[in-house]
């Protein structure tokens, strides 16, 4: 009964493998477009920005080390076909009420942030997962939910912390808190707890002129180990059948819910995390809109270093981030000199942040177009 | 095979980088003259506030080669990275010695700690900080901002002056949650008390809600001839809402109401549209023939000694009078601390009285209150 099952499926299949190795730059161009494109415009700007090479190299490695966390953190929910989760933005506010918790505590250094990165771990584990009971009952739609989901928790931290902290909440702490006593004051000090980490390993070790986070970058670097690990485990590779095809996965024994669920909790915690890695670095934080920036830029880095909503691997966020920030970088300034004019260059940096984030999705749905008609053809 | 090209990417843009840094002269690090300096400022464009922006054109003009001009992001709510970027970046040419931050929008201190981390000497002048003031104050040199506290004082005190019996206060709950504004309010109050005018509180729609600015336009609109009915033509109408404003002035024109101050105090704010002034290119930013312009209207259409406000807009005074302490103070000419001589210099950069107080002993938190104008007198 088998046998003559598989000899027709693994007929095509040798044809549509030679189709594309007689085009492999073609398809590796295809592939990779977003990423060159935006090289290209990086190298232009550079060029047009003519800015002091020590600020730039500076400004990126200051960006790397605050984003990469973040960006990687969006990783394995696309491995388990939930699409970029734009949900760690609930993530980033678990990591800043625990923040909260221990600048209100006043533990400050490294012991603070790791208290922080323990703190955060019930919050986002719980948040984490209701927001996978919800993106559960809304398969195929986890993309537009997940960003709902955080406006939806924008207003719930709001209600905490602007209305509950004072109330139901006892504190009282007058550095941190309004002066009617009630709800917390729009900016938060992080001077204790402010590069914490950057600083935590061979502070003194220079590379060259640059100040390197060492510490920060080896957590980055653990995390991309665990990334890469975890998808060889077997809840990884169920994971990646379960993105692959859900009711095949099913069929063959995988707790699909489970799964996803299980995708986005771990996604949920390493957005609180890279949130606090990112907070410890810049050292104030507002209160009510740190994290509102955190998904959207996060997912367009992922986009513009070569992923898409259905494959995106280490490497794309790292050269996502490097791409996109070294753009953000130089773009203002790149605008403002090509025209002379300062607002321009504010115009120019929106037009293209915005721009390329339209464009990559717009790439990316023509290459999965053009997939799925090499496919048919095939 | 993918990796393989994402590496050739990668250094295609390192190399990219190096060469350029190869191949450029070696940056002027060694010009740390101390009359050779230059001064940063940072505003918003002219969607976000166009008066700040005007301001540094104006500044510009005067001192051409001294300032080194950027704007911070429109969303900069969400883009505080960019913010901070954009003021370390005029931090890493060395020959810059101030930054003015106008307005100082969040991210601010950040910023400034950044900075100082390398350059520990550079002067900070922040105009409008919208962190929380006991955050700002110590942490950056100088900053500005209109004293709402002392402006519940001076706008009874204007209303009386221009003749009100009453004084009528627009605003609504979301306002006056906001703790600065309710103050304001309870102190416009006791003073109304003390002058003997009618204090009349109206909760007018909140344009955030549901009907948006239209509806909260609309009831100005329709309540001030209603307010004039009932307490006559010497009403005095202040609202804490900018939107408010443009209806508030033609509302008050048509019944013949007094309109002693706006929100925001300035003469662009509300006067141009309510009046239907053109600013035309030769009176764009300068405020003198701006003031000029609405003075003739008013006069022609009958409100004369009705209508005030400052004679000039706080953003615009932020940036250009925070050029001048800047350039003072990095001559040498100016102590910071002075309350009294920085009061000075704003005057002249205001071309009126300036009156400041101090937040806190902490730092230099100026708080300053305006000589108002009162058109056609």
């Amino acid at each position: 009964m088998t046998a003559p099952k598989i000899t027709p499926q693994t007929l095509p299949d040798k044809t549509t493998e030679k189709t594309p190795q007689g085009s492999h730059l073609d398809r590796i161009l295809g592939e990779m477009s977003v990423p060159i494109f935006f090289a290209l415009l990086c190298f232009i700007g550079i060029i047009a920005a003519d800015l002091s090479p020590r600020f730039l190299v500076n400004e990126i490695i200051t960006r790397l080390a605050r984003n990469s966390f973040l960006v990687l953190s969006l990783i394995i929910p696309v491995i388990a076909g939930l699409g970029l989760n734009f949900g760690i933005v609930i993530g980033a506010m678990s990591g800043q009420a625990a923040l909260i918790i221990i600048t209100h505590l006043g533990i400050g250094g490294l012991p603070g942030f790791l208290l922080a990165a323990l703190i955060s771990v019930p919050f986002s584990v719980t948040l984490g997962w209701l927001t996978g009971q919800v993106l559960n009952r809304a398969k195929g739609r986890e993309m537009v939910t997940g960003y709902i989901l955080g406006f939806f928790a924008n207003g719930l931290y709001q209600l905490v912390f602007l209305v509950l902290v004072g109330t139901l909440i006892p504190m009282n702490n007058p550095k941190l808190m309004l002066s009617s006593g009630i709800g917390l004051r729009n900016t938060i000090d992080l001077i204790a707890v402010n590069r914490a980490l950057d600083n935590a390993l061979f502070n003194s070790v220079k590379l060259g002129a640059f100040k390197v986070p060492w510490a920060t970058f080896l957590v980055i670097g653990l995390l991309c180990l665990f990334t890469s690990y975890f998808t060889k485990t077997k809840l990884g590779q169920q994971m990646r059948a379960v993105g692959q095809d859900m009711h095949i996965a099913e069929v063959s024994g995988i707790n699909v819910n489970r799964t996803r669920l299980i995708a986005i909790i771990i996604s949920t915690v390493l957005g609180a995390w890279g949130q606090l890695i990112y907070l410890q670095n810049i050292g104030t934080f507002n209160t009510y809109n740190s994290h509102e920036q955190v998904g959207m830029f996060s997912i367009a880095a992922l986009l513009i270093g070569g992923a898409s909503i259905s494959k995106a691997t280490i490497w794309n966020a790292l050269l996502g981030v490097l791409l996109f920030h070294t753009l953000f970088v130089v773009s203002p300034l790149a605008g403002q000199r090509i025209l002379g004019i300062p607002q321009v260059g504010e115009y120019f940096r929106s037009f293209l942040a915005y721009g390329i984030i339209a464009v990559s999705l717009a790439l990316h749905a023509w290459q999965s177009r053009k997939k799925v008609e090499s496919k048919d053809k095939g | 095979m993918s990796k393989k090209i994402l590496i050739l990417v990668l250094v295609v843009v390192v190399v990219g980088a190096l060469a350029l840094y190869l191949t450029r002269t070696s940056a002027p690090e060694a010009t740390t003259d101390a009359t050779n300096f230059k001064i940063g400022l940072v505003t918003g464009t002219v969607s976000q506030n166009e008066d700040e922006y005007r301001g540094a054109e104006a500044a510009i003009a005067k001192y051409p080669g001294l300032i080194k001009h950027v704007t911070y992001p429109d969303n900069f709510m969400q883009e505080q990275e960019t913010f901070i970027a954009q003021v370390t970046g005029l931090a890493a040419d060395p020959e810059v010695k101030a930054i003015i931050i106008n307005q100082a929008v969040p991210g601010t201190v950040a910023a400034v700690r950044r900075v100082r981390e390398t350059r520990p000497d550079m002067i900070f002048i922040v105009g409008e900080p919208h962190e929380d003031p006991p955050l700002v104050e110590p942490a950056v040199d100088v900053s500005f901002m209109p004293d709402q506290w002392a402006r519940g004082k001076t706008i009874p005190q204007l209303a009386k002056e221009m003749g009100a019996t009453a004084l009528l206060h627009y605003s609504f709950p979301r306002h006056m949650s906001m703790a600065q504004l309710a103050e304001r309010r309870d102190i416009m109050k006791a003073e109304c008390e003390e002058l003997g005018i009618t204090f009349v509180d109206v909760n007018a729609p909140d344009p955030m809600g549901e009907g948006g600015l239209p509806a909260a336009q609309q009831f100005i609109l329709e309540d001030v001839p209603r307010q004039v009915a009932k307490y006559g033509k010497n009403i005095a109408l202040f609202s804490t809402n900018c939107g408010m404003q443009e209806p508030l002035i033609a509302a008050a024109m048509q019944t013949g109401a007094i309109f002693p101050e706006q929100c925001c105090p300035s003469p662009t704010h509300g006067y141009p549209g309510a009046l239907a002034l053109e600013i035309t290119d030769e009176i764009k930013g300068n405020f003198p023939a701006i003031l000029k312009a609405i003075d003739q209207k008013v006069k022609e259409s009958g409100g004369a000694g009705r209508f005030a406000t400052w004679p000039v807009a706080t953003g615009y005074l932020h940036s250009i009078g925070g050029v001048e302490v800047a350039k003072l103070a990095l001559e040498g000419k100016l102590d910071l601390n002075d309350i009294e001589a920085v009061a000075k210099v704003m005057g002249e950069a205001a071309d009126t009285a300036m009156e400041l107080t101090r937040l806190s002993d902490n730092g230099n938190f100026y708080m300053y209150t305006c000589d108002s104008y009162i058109f056609g007198k």
